[in-house]
């Protein structure tokens, strides 16, 4: 083992963390050389990533098939498929009497079978405390930044940075992750945030919302589509906080995509223009006034242009769209 | 250090982190948090002098800053390499013949890694950077620690190869 230094190592460390810091200040006030840094890493690094994502995909699988016994191997992808899509069919189910109850008619119910999508697989994880994956579509195939991406159980991220062949998505894990939700049984709006691992915090918007095990939640959508879109199965709700201090009730939510197993996602490139979001406003329902009249007093003599008071009080009513005195 | 091997041991790193980020980052161990790039690192940073041991580290960060799925400011991982490798070189002085303790040696490599995974959380906070749950956080730490001391013993006589390889004859002197 080598050894030596002093002060000419103290001052080189000295002038090192000098230099660490200004890129740091260099980062945080935006520069444009330190991104493009990155941009060039992942251009680079994106082709390589999916050689190896051909060469070691099957190895990965045959691992996998390793751990679990392989004659029920097949069976268990067979039914975890099949469960897979009654379970999507069963949330929107769900989420369709939610909605039909309170509000009917609104929401996105129609922009939720119509999105354009672009299907990509994933060739790259993140390192420790990032929750990333990359993926194999980039801007050439219509794919830019802020754009929701999901899998075959619902919502997994959002598109971080683009690339000509390949793309960075921030997965809904990561502690960086917010998104905007509703509970579908009461439509109460929330926000979801990433914990670094399998479960997630909600904490709800509504004072007097209420949140109970079993919830299901759907994204809220944004505005223009970025980069949420509306009414995609996030999570279901595994227990909530009783005890926080918090002036608006908390859960612990599991999400429904498996975001340590995805090999394969959709980004979602465009929504229907028609989709009804959060934009509708309800029609506000008829008030019925109730018209009061109240009994003649006798006098002498009416003026002439008094109306003529009825003989009893009578009452009536009428739906009108507003209220009258 | 000459710059040439300062040029050689910045092509190893980035050898280095190209497999991290293609293929060891897809492997989905029992334990999460495993860095091969960081055991590597830290195994270098052993071999060298402090001022050696300095100019890794910063260049060992820079290429770590380079990671497309970073989410931490461009800079933040050299700050820490810097000062990690620095404490790791200052303190391997004081342990005689540690490349000959296999045991001794993975648990220093692995302290030192996952001292610059604590590190870097510390940072994260300071700079208001999301940082997960502390429950995760230890957890990644901890597989950190676990695979980094069964690993580093079968890394080292490598990179003793490699820099013995690569070395001139004045810094053997």
């Amino acid at each position: 083992m080598a050894r030596g230094g002093g002060n000419r190592s103290r001052l080189l460390l000295v002038i090192l963390l000098v230099t660490s810091l200004f890129f740091i200040t260099l980062d945080l006030r935006g520069s444009g050389a330190t991104k493009s840094s990155r941009s060039l890493t992942q251009t680079i690094l994106a082709p390589i990533q999916k050689g190896v994502a051909d060469i070691f995909s099957p190895l990965g699988r045959f691992l996998s098939d390793i751990k679990n016994f392989p004659g029920e191997k097949n069976k268990v992808a067979a039914l975890e498929s099949e469960n897979a899509k009654l379970k999507s069919q069963a949330l929107i189910n769900k989420d369709v009497a939610g909605q039909l109850k309170q509000l009917k008619g609104v929401l996105d119910l129609a922009g939720r079978g119509g999105y354009q999508t672009i299907s990509a697989r994933v060739i790259g994880h993140g390192s420790a405390f990032s929750q990333t994956v990359t993926i194999d579509a980039g801007s050439t195939d219509h794919i830019t930044v802020d754009k929701t991406v999901i899998s075959e159980n619902g919502l997994v991220g959002v598109v971080k940075s683009v690339e000509a062949h390949s793309a960075i998505v921030l997965l809904m894990s990561d502690p960086a992750f917010k998104v905007g939700v509703r509970i579908a049984r009461n439509q109460s709006i929330g926000v979801l945030t990433g914990t670094g691992g399998n479960t997630f915090s909600l904490q709800l918007l509504d004072p007097a919302g209420d949140i109970q095990n079993g919830d299901t939640l759907f994204s809220n959508g944004s505005d223009s589509n970025r980069p949420f879109i509306p009414g995609v199965p996030v999570g279901v709700v595994t227990s909530v906080d009783h005890t926080s201090a918090t002036l608006t009730q908390t859960a612990t939510v599991k999400s429904y995509s498996d975001l340590g197993n995805i090999g394969v996602v959709s980004v979602v490139i465009s929504a229907p223009t028609t989709a009804p979001k959060q934009a509708i406003n309800p029609t506000p329902a008829p008030t019925v006034i109730v018209y009061v009249t109240p009994t003649p007093t006798p006098s002498p003599s009416l003026s002439p242009g008094a109306p003529t008071p009825s003989p009893a009080p009578s009452i009536s009513s009428s739906p009108t769209k507003k209220a009258k005195k | 250090m000459s710059p040439i091997r300062i040029g050689i041991n910045a092509a190893l790193l980035l050898f280095i982190f190209t497999i991290q980020e293609t293929v060891v980052s897809r492997i989905h161990l029992p334990i999460t948090g495993f860095s091969l790039y960081l055991a590597a690192l830290v195994l270098m940073v052993i071999l060298e002098n402090r001022t050696g041991a300095v100019i890794l580290g910063f260049v060992g960060g820079l290429v770590l800053d380079l990671s497309p799925s970073s989410q931490s400011p461009f800079g933040q991982w050299a700050l820490i390499l810097t000062a990690i490798s620095y404490i790791i070189a200052v303190s391997a002085e004081s342990i005689d013949e540690i490349i000959s303790r296999p045991v001794g040696l993975g648990l220093f490599v692995a302290l030192g890694a996952s001292l610059a995974l604590i590190a870097y959380l510390v940072m994260d906070s300071l700079l208001g950077q999301p940082t997960g749950t502390f429950g995760r956080d230890v957890i990644v730490i901890a597989g950190n620690l676990f695979w980094t001391i069964l690993i580093a013993p079968f890394l080292m006589p490598i990179f003793v190869a490699f820099r013995d390889a690569t070395i001139g004859s004045r810094e053997r002197i």
